[in-house]
């Protein structure tokens, strides 16, 4: 009967720590996209920054949703070494349109489904969207998240990362 | 303590511990698109097909998103006349119209002949409440087109594909 409680435990710390096998964001930093002037842009300029990858697209209700925060974020922490990156699957003239409406204070870059399909390997088997991916300073998978990005759960993420 | 207390609150703090694991990990489990959004169609008569979307509940469809298509391309598709969605104010798009629950389109083939099959063709964007949009998703299934004067077929699903989940 002791041997019950003990598993339950033990199963509970397993489960907790079972999904940190590490993801492989070496494609996801090969990529370069162009942001809405239409110049090309290289994800791997932003090694050393903690990097926080958002999948998006003006035609998704809970990725416009969320972006306020994001901006804020960036705002307040971007001296810090925070660096968000916009990839929106959509059309460029709309990206650049919500952007400014937005007060867009970090690239946005527009991509086809071709990128979103990347973040298949790092748990988005749906390549739903938003989906979002923080970098550590070493570019490697802290934290994933599909769908929206609570605030303080992005911020707790991002705080330990800084 | 006494020892017929430990039991219990070991076993109690094992299965919290087992629920915190569970939930930590936990994060949006949204259906995969084809049991959001199921598809299916049935000949009404040779030249009338019912396209038919079951909406799972917290999931809806934009209706400017939603395209239908029918093979051989010679079946002679009709423009379909698709029903009025559900208005929303968007901030930024303005005038957006959605579907949930039962979606019915009619689709007129005009140059097909009885016995024939075709294949029907849907392609539908679409989000769940729980905060996910999906990807484009194309749907297909065969419609066996009855003999002139017969009843309406059986309608055909997409077939059940192995999901993750």
């Amino acid at each position: 009967m002791g041997a019950a409680a003990v598993v339950a435990l033990a199963g509970g710390i397993a489960l907790a720590v079972w999904d940190q096998t590490p993801r492989d964001a070496t494609k996801l930093l090969a990529l370069s996209l162009p942001d809405t002037s239409g110049q090309q842009q290289s994800l791997a300029q932003w090694r050393g920054k903690v990097l926080v990858v958002n999948f998006w697209a003006t035609w998704c209700e809970p990725c416009r949703k969320e972006m306020p925060e994001f901006v804020r974020a960036q705002r307040e922490l971007g001296p810090k070494g925070l660096q968000f990156v916009g990839i929106a699957v959509d059309q460029r003239d709309k990206v650049e349109q919500f952007a400014k409406e937005l007060d867009l204070n970090y690239p946005a870059l527009i991509a086809g489904y071709d990128a979103v399909d990347l973040s298949k390997s790092l748990g988005n088997e749906l390549s739903a969207l938003p989906f979002t991916i923080v970098l550590d300073r070493k570019g490697n998978v802290a934290t994933t998240q599909l769908g929206p990005f609570k605030p303080d759960k992005l911020r707790a993420t991002i705080d330990s990362l800084l | 303590m006494p020892a017929d207390r430990r039991l219990p609150l070991l076993l109690g703090l094992g299965m919290i511990a087992f629920v915190v694991g569970a939930t930590a990990s936990a994060q949006v489990s949204p259906l995969a698109p084809d049991k959001a959004f199921r598809f299916s169609a049935r000949a009404l008569n040779p030249h009338t097909v019912e396209a038919r979307f079951n909406i799972a509940e917290g999931y809806y469809l934009y209706r400017d998103k939603l395209r239908f298509a029918v093979e051989p391309a010679a079946s002679g598709l009709a423009v379909p006349s698709l029903p009025s969605g559900k208005i929303k104010e968007d901030q930024f798009f303005g005038r957006v119209e959605t579907y949930r629950g039962n979606l019915i389109v009619n689709l007129q083939l005009d140059a097909t002949v009885p016995g024939q099959k075709v294949i029907v063709q849907a392609e539908s964007q679409g989000c769940a409440d729980l905060g996910i949009c999906y990807p484009p998703n194309i749907q297909r299934v065969t419609v066996a087109l009855p003999a002139a004067g017969s009843a309406p077929t059986r309608p055909d699903e997409v077939p059940k594909k192995q999901w993750f989940q």
